[in-house]
């Protein structure tokens, strides 16, 4: 990049903004990537040697069963994508514009499913509803059939990652607001009508921001499709990434030129939100900002609450209830039976107190950490790519999308590769802040995407008006522009919090020595076979995780907003 | 708010000292049991005043982050799952030449330059009671009606011990390939590695398992789970474990002591607690041992890859 570029587009007069981000994106994203790269062309990087260069190429490459694997992940991630537009919208739109009751406890709901980890959740499905499994121990009838297969994995994987829409349309239709609505009511436009064409057009930067990461998490999601589908032979690219990794022989270089793949058709993504963002103007705040009066839902107010109620009976319920059942049962052999039920699991967690509470705060430290350290990072990466429309700002956009379709496992190789070389001066590497790093990098485009959605609705007249009254640059953002857009990143952050929280698979390889966190603590107990420890760990987790968005809803609402 | 500023402050403190030599510790990269590294640190620490620093994921895990931070090696043991680790990283002349005056009791076939067993598992059939199917005796016994759809394995392209397996017991003359034809061709599934073959067998949504580890279904047994560990008359794979110090090591005398700490007396007893079988002959476990099994072997020129494709092929995971 050149000076003058720096000169002319991102310092914007006053604000230095960019000059800031833009160094810390190359170190927090660039350089890991650049690693992962570097290991696909380059077979020994790792020793510092650029011998053999495209030596897995045509090996790895050539391999008959990489279509089929290819188009399986872009089918998957497609479904998916449907599947959370269908569950989210509809819920995201009823509860940005109407007064459904109860609406700050459906989004506390709403929000579970990203405290449990997938991998969780798909063996609390399993659990409950495979053959002999809670379900039928219950009521005699098993769903076997239809979660071992491609549409079992589709509906896990739409539960478990849904909030990620219904969080950015229901913060965006709220933004919006009622007004257009009534203006087009006014007009003498049905209310039906005013939906189709003001409501649901207004919010596409949300519904496209927010389905791209969908996309991007389904590509990259190795756990649920391993467990669900990989039975009924439905393979996916990170089946084949994971293999390379899975046992000895490793194959870092292989696993590295998959990944590569995935990038590209994230790529393939990104555009098309991007074309679908920009062909037209989303502006709808530009002065003073509406007083947010949610409509009434009149008659229609049961049969909305039902449908918030089914999706959290699917969503949150039934796999904590799957979790919480098998962490208070002695055996899972004995399975629901009265005689055994036991607190054994969790007594067992809390003689074992000093390991597992130092897990706890370990995760929950950490993910406070990186949803601080993300709201602020990709609020301000997002107010350069939208303020800006130089290539350079593209650029910076797509780079924080990417490591959210790279498996985490690679990203983590391409992290620990990048910070052991040789030739750093100091090196975060086996010490906490490398996993601060590592779910900076992997959870930044959460905020971003929120961040971005948001500030298209803003019109420049709102910072003009302050530029022109005086206010520095700065002042405009942090007094003007933020508060606007602050229901957006919060929600952001709860979600990069829950996720940061529960993190395994780039953990598992960064863990520094003797680290431990929630999720490697149930990981062990699973590989072990004790899942009851497991659970009963997970639940623990849940909970605990739970009362950061809880405290954060309650001071919200104190202060007047929805969060 | 007072708690995350100093979370803050300990992870920027991290970034400078990560890397600071360390006197009196030790780095140990390794595959599980966890309870059994942990319990081995915590003896070798009040024995030795030396503090044990564990990594600890899968196989493939350990082998991951060792090869990715081979430019700056920080293990100085390295404890696999899987035997070829070992032989391999000799060849290549990764490993010191240590032979503890503890491992004397060792067979032979569980050691080689450099490199020692820390215990061994065996592979066998895991068999919920409560299935409804009659007790299985033998491998070619799951290929029987009464097992339809009943019957899960690991994956050998996830678990490197139930890869051997495959690859042992189609080299032997009467089975052959014909055996896993036949599993397939009565619905076993292949559902993951190691935990997600055994998890559905627990819950009894299947009836036996094919090749489970046996120390993790035998702890699971202890436990209470309705689970039984059979080792087939015809034969079996083991997986001896071996511990290696790594010539990059900076440690080399702790390491050195690590590996005496965890083939004396006591370092054995904690690995037959975790149901493995000790390396040493001498020390007795509650369970069945080497001399109590018979054991197959696997040509070491076996070539996995083809293996592995034709398995994936039988069971349509490809």
């Amino acid at each position: 990049m050149r000076p003058d570029f720096f000169k002319r587009g991102f310092f914007d007069g006053g604000g230095s903004i960019a000059a800031v981000v833009a160094p810390v994106l190359i170190v927090l994203v660039a350089f890991p990537l650049l690693f992962v790269l570097l290991q696909a062309v380059f077979p020994d990087i790792a020793l510092g040697s650029f011998a053999d260069p495209f030596g897995r190429f045509v090996e790895t490459l050539s391999d008959p069963r990489l279509v089929r694997w290819t188009l399986n992940t872009l089918m998957l991630g497609v479904c998916v994508v449907v599947g959370a537009f269908v569950v989210a919208v509809p819920l995201g739109i009823l509860r940005g514009l109407f007064r459904v009751p109860g609406g700050g406890f459906w989004d506390l709901v709403f929000l579970v499913p990203f405290t449990i980890p997938p991998y969780i959740a798909a063996l609390g499905w399993i659990m409950t509803l495979q053959p002999r499994g809670y379900l039928e121990q219950v009521s005699g009838v098993n769903a076997g059939a239809f979660l071992f297969s491609f549409q079992g994995v589709v509906f896990v994987m739409t539960l478990n990652v849904f909030p990620v829409v219904y969080f950015a349309v229901s913060r965006m239709v709220a933004t919006i607001g009622g007004r257009y609505v009534e203006a087009a009511r006014v007009a003498g436009s049905t209310p039906v009508r005013a939906f189709w064409r003001i409501t649901l057009p207004l919010s596409t930067p949300a519904i496209a921001a927010s389905l791209l990461l969908v996309f991007a998490m389904a590509i990259e999601e190795f756990g649920t499709p391993a467990a669900l589908a990989a039975r009924s032979g439905f393979l996916v690219l990170v089946t084949g990434i994971e293999r390379h990794l899975s046992d000895y022989p490793i194959d870092l270089p292989s696993a590295s030129l998959l990944s590569t793949i995935l990038v590209l058709m994230a790529m393939t993504a990104f555009i098309i939100q991007h074309r679908v963002v920009s062909r037209r103007d989303f502006r709808t705040i530009s002065g003073k900002p509406g007083a947010q009066d949610l409509l009434p839902l009149g008659v229609w107010r049961i049969p909305v609450v039902i449908l918030f109620a089914v999706v959290g009976l699917l969503g949150a319920v039934t796999p904590v209830a799957a979790v919480m059942l098998t962490a208070s049962t002695r055996t899972i052999s004995g399975g629901l039976a009265v005689d055994n039920f036991s607190t054994v699991h969790f007594a067992e967690i809390f003689a074992n107190s000093g390991g597992a509470m130092e897990a706890l705060g370990t995760s929950l430290g950490l993910g406070v950490a990186a949803a601080l350290i993300t709201g602020l990072l990709g609020t301000l990466t997002a107010y350069v790519v939208v303020r800006q429309r130089h290539l350079g700002a593209r650029i910076l956009d797509f780079l924080t999308m990417i490591p959210n379709t790279i498996p985490g496992i690679v990203v983590a190789v391409g992290l620990i590769l990048a910070w052991t070389q040789p030739w750093l001066p100091a090196t975060p590497y086996n010490g906490i802040g490398i996993l601060v790093l590592a779910y900076c990098c992997l959870l930044l485009p959460y905020p971003v995407r929120y961040a971005n959605a948001a500030l298209r609705q803003i019109g420049p007249s709102l910072e003009d008006a302050a530029r022109v009254s005086g206010a520095r640059h700065i002042t405009v953002f942090f007094r003007i522009l933020t508060p606007l857009i602050l229901p957006s990143v919060i929600a952001a952050m709860l979600l990069v919090f829950a996720v940061a929280a529960r993190e395994l698979v780039a953990t598992i390889l960064l863990a520094p020595l003797g680290t431990k966190t929630v999720a490697l603590f149930i990981w062990r107990q699973f590989e072990q076979g004790s899942v009851g420890l497991g659970m009963a760990m997970s639940a623990m987790a849940i909970a605990i995780t739970m009362t950061i968005p809880i405290a954060v809803a309650i001071w919200t609402r104190k202060r007047g907003q929805m969060f | 708010m007072k708690r995350i500023g100093t979370f803050l402050l300990a992870g920027l403190a991290g970034f400078g000292l990560a890397g600071a030599a360390q006197a009196q510790n030790v780095t140990v990269y390794t595959a599980g049991p966890a309870n059994l590294i942990d319990s081995l640190a915590s003896g070798f620490k009040d024995e030795t005043g030396i503090t044990v620093d564990v990594f600890q994921a899968t196989t493939g895990k350990v082998m991951a982050r060792l090869e990715a931070e081979a430019g700056n090696p920080v293990a100085d043991i390295l404890i696999s799952a899987s035997w070829d680790t070992a032989t391999d990283f000799a060849a290549q002349g990764k490993l010191l030449d240590y032979n503890s005056a503890n491992a004397a009791n060792v067979p032979d076939f569980l050691k080689g330059p450099g490199y020692v067993a820390q215990g061994i598992s065996a592979l066998a059939i895991a068999w919920n009671p409560n299935s409804g199917t009659p007790r299985p005796a033998d491998w070619s016994d799951l290929t029987d009606e009464a097992y339809r759809d009943l019957v899960t394995m690991p994956d050998p392209s996830q678990s490197g011990s139930a890869y051997e397996l495959v690859a042992a017991l189609t080299t032997q003359n009467d089975l052959g390939w014909t055996l896993f034809d036949a599993l397939a061709a009565n619905d076993m599934i292949v559902p993951g590695a190691n935990a997600q073959a055994l998890n559905p067998v627990l819950q009894g949504a299947k009836g036996v398992v094919f090749g489970a580890v046996d120390y993790i279904s035998l702890g699971q047994a202890a436990k209470g789970e309705t689970i039984e560990v059979i080792f087939p008359a015809s034969g079996t794979v083991i997986a001896p474990r071996p511990m290696m110090i790594l010539k990059s090591s900076k440690n080399q005398d702790a390491a050195k002591k690590f590996i005496d700490y965890v083939l004396s007396d006591k370092g054995q007893a904690m690995v037959a607690a975790t149901y493995l079988m000790p390396a040493r002959s001498d020390v007795a476990a509650d369970r069945a041992l080497i001399s109590d099994l018979k054991i197959l072997s696997v040509d070491p020129a076996s070539d996995r890859a083809a293996t592995l494709a034709r398995f994936n092929k039988i069971f349509g995971i490809e």
